[in-house]
Order: C-alpha cells, then sequence, then structure tokens
C-alpha cells in the first residue's frame, strides 16, 4: 500500500505517512461494485462465481448493483446482439468514473463461435475493455482472477481503459 | 408411434378424409412425414382451411404450435413441385382432443408475398407471424402489428432468405448509437 513510517524512520510514533492516490486506489481496489451484464451462460458461471460456493465477496466484489449509477465494473458475460449493444453502451455511459470493463468470455470478447450477421464480434470495437476471459464459458476462478487482475491494475495506478487521465 | 402406424396403414387418417371432403379444391399436395399429415394449401383458401380445422368439432385443432416459412430458392425439386413458388409458409397445428398434429404448408411466390393473417383465428399468431415477417418478408395481411420483432427496427433485409449472407452486410460493424437511443 506504500505506506512509510514517520519522517525520523521511527516506530514509536502514531504517523505513518503515504498519498491520497494510494489510499484511494487501496479502498476503490477492496470494493469494487460490479454491474452484471448477463446475457448468456457465462451469466450463469458468474452467478456461480458469486454465490456461496467461489464467494466473489472475499475479496469485496460482492455488492452486485443492478444500477450503472451505482457501479465501478462492468462485467459484460454473454453474446452481445446488435439490438442489444445500444443498450450496453449506454449502460456503459451512465456508469461514473473511474470505471472498469471485464468482458467475460469468447462471446463478448470476440464474437465466440457466433460468427453471423446479428452479432458483435467482440464488444471492444464500442466499449474500452480492460480485463478480457477467454474460455465458453470460462470457471468461476478465471472471473475471480479476472476481478484480481482489475484490483492490481487500480491499485498499479493505472487509469481504466476507457478514461484518458483521472488523478490529476 | 407404432400403433399410430398401423392404424394410418389401414386407413386413411380422418383429418385428410374431411378435408378432402370439405376443401378439396383448396389441396394441393398431401404428404406424411414422421406420422405427421402434412397438407399443402392453395394461399387463397389457407385461412378457410386453418378455420375449418381448428373450429371443426371432431378435428379441433385448437392450438396453433409454430408459425414459420421456407426458403426454397436453392432447392430446386420443392420449387418444381408447387410452380416456383420461392416461399412456402408452414403451420404446425396441435389438437388437444385428438392429441395429434398436422402441418399445413403453403407456396408463396415472391412476386406476391402476401397471405392472409391467422390473427383472427389464434391471438398467439401475432408474435409467429412477426418473426416470419422479420426473417423472410412475408407479408400477413391483416395483422394487426406488423413489425420486426427480432431485428431493430431500422434492420434492413430479411435474414433467413438465402440470399442473405450469414456474416451480415456490415450491421455488426457499424451502427448509429444516437439513433437507435433515440
Amino acid at each position: 500500500m506504500g505506506l512509510d513510517f514517520g519522517p525520523s524512520g521511527e516506530q514509536d510514533g502514531n504517523i505513518i505517512t503515504t498519498t491520497i492516490d494510494k489510499v484511494v486506489n487501496w479502498g476503490r481496489k477492496n470494493s469494487l461494485w460490479p454491474m452484471p451484464f448477463g446475457t448468456a451462460c457465462c451469466a450463469i458461471e458468474m452467478m456461480a462465481t458469486l454465490a456461496s460456493k467461489f464467494d466473489l465477496s472475499r475479496f469485496g466484489s460482492e455488492a452486485i448493483r443492478f444500477s450503472p449509477r451505482q457501479s465501478d465494473l462492468l462485467i459484460v458475460s454473454g453474446r452481445i446482439s446488435i439490438k442489444m449493444m445500444p443498450v450496453l453502451k449506454r449502460i456503459y455511459d451512465q456508469m461514473p468514473d473511474p470505471k472498469w470493463v471485464i468482458s467475460m468470455g469468447a462471446c463478448a470478447s470476440c464474437g465466440g463461435v457466433f460468427d453471423t450477421y446479428t452479432l458483435i464480434q467482440g464488444v471492444d470495437q464500442f466499449i474500452p475493455v480492460d480485463v478480457y476471459i477467454p474460455g465458453c464459458p470460462p470457471r468461476p476462478e478465471d472471473l475471480i482472477d479476472a476481478v484480481l487482475q482489475v484490483q492490481e491494475k487500480i491499485s498499479s495506478g493505472a487509469s481504466p481503459k476507457g478514461v484518458e487521465v483521472i488523478y490529476e | 408411434m407404432n400403433e399410430e402406424k398401423e392404424v394410418e396403414e389401414h386407413s386413411k387418417p380422418l383429418v385428410l378424409e374431411k378435408l378432402e371432403a370439405a376443401h378439396a379444391d383448396a389441396l394441393l399436395a398431401q404428404d406424411e412425414s414422421r406420422g405427421t399429415v402434412v397438407v399443402v394449401v392453395r394461399k387463397e383458401r389457407v385461412y378457410a382451411v386453418l378455420e375449418y380445422l381448428k373450429t371443426d368439432s371432431e378435428l379441433a385443432y385448437n392450438y396453433l404450435v409454430d408459425v414459420t416459412a421456407v426458403d426454397n430458392s436453392r432447392m430446386e425439386s420443392e420449387l418444381m413441385r408447387f410452380d416456383y413458388a420461392r416461399f412456402m409458409v408452414v403451420y404446425q397445428l396441435y389438437s388437444y382432443q385428438g392429441q395429434c398434429r398436422v402441418r399445413v404448408k403453403v407456396p408463396v411466390h415472391e412476386n406476391d408475398l402476401s397471405i392472409p393473417s391467422a390473427t383472427g383465428l389464434w391471438r398467439g399468431a401475432n408474435w409467429l407471424e412477426r418473426e416470419t415477417y422479420d426473417m423472410f418478408g412475408i407479408h400477413f395481411e391483416g395483422h394487426p402489428d406488423l413489425r420486426r420483432i427480432l431485428m431493430p427496427d431500422d434492420f434492413e433485409g430479411h435474414p433467413l432468405r438465402k440470399d442473405y449472407p450469414l456474416q451480415g452486410r456490415g450491421e455488426r460493424e457499424r451502427f448509429n448509437f444516437d439513433k437507435q437511443n433515440a
């Protein structure tokens, strides 16, 4: 977390120093509120990830919000059709900054086996994606791994993919 | 299944007998597919035939299971059978009373894509006909609300036609977010 003890280097004092960024990022990292956008079988795996057996709350992400206004992590899990893409884009736009996006599974990432007229061949053509998860569908462990990668990204101070500068 | 077949070998299905008696001029062909009676019906008479199948007290095909269509444009043998009609509209009916099915097929030419709507007989035909319109471009005359049901409203073309490319005409790469959100 980048904590340092006081200027004198003594450990008996009650002063520790850090930077605002690091404290804020630490908070963000450990309280990601996901907005689930489940449209297919990946969503079933996402539910399993959130339920007791895999228990995503161990990583601080259990507060699933079905309102984009209260979320900072969008999990796109499933096929996105050309009729659904404007809805997804709108939800992404409604989420407050900073926000991160996980593209879960083959369909969301590249269209998967559905190389057809109606399916978006990868949501990253229209919204910025931070972490991709391969698999059809991915195991819950893969989704946990992706959340951990987002956490790593946050604590490293890197900007989300869709935002150019967030820290002054 | 075996029992059904034995019965059919000995006697004609009731539905065929009754249709031949009441609507002989409407029938273009009759067939059998895996134990289901298939009748091909003239377009002008399809509403009367469907109404008869539904309301006749002995037949009582009261459940419209599905309405769909087939594009036979690359199926030469089917095209030749029915005067080069490109589309075949298909109605699947089920009778709760007789616990049996019948399939009604209607050849539709490409230069006249209209066909009477069955919404007056079954309210459930509404969405089924909308889907058939969306996918094949068949116009159901008298339908109360013939809009696209699956594809976006501003979509062009009918994607289950054989001449529609599987990967589309670029709809999935470019579309107007503002227009669709409005």
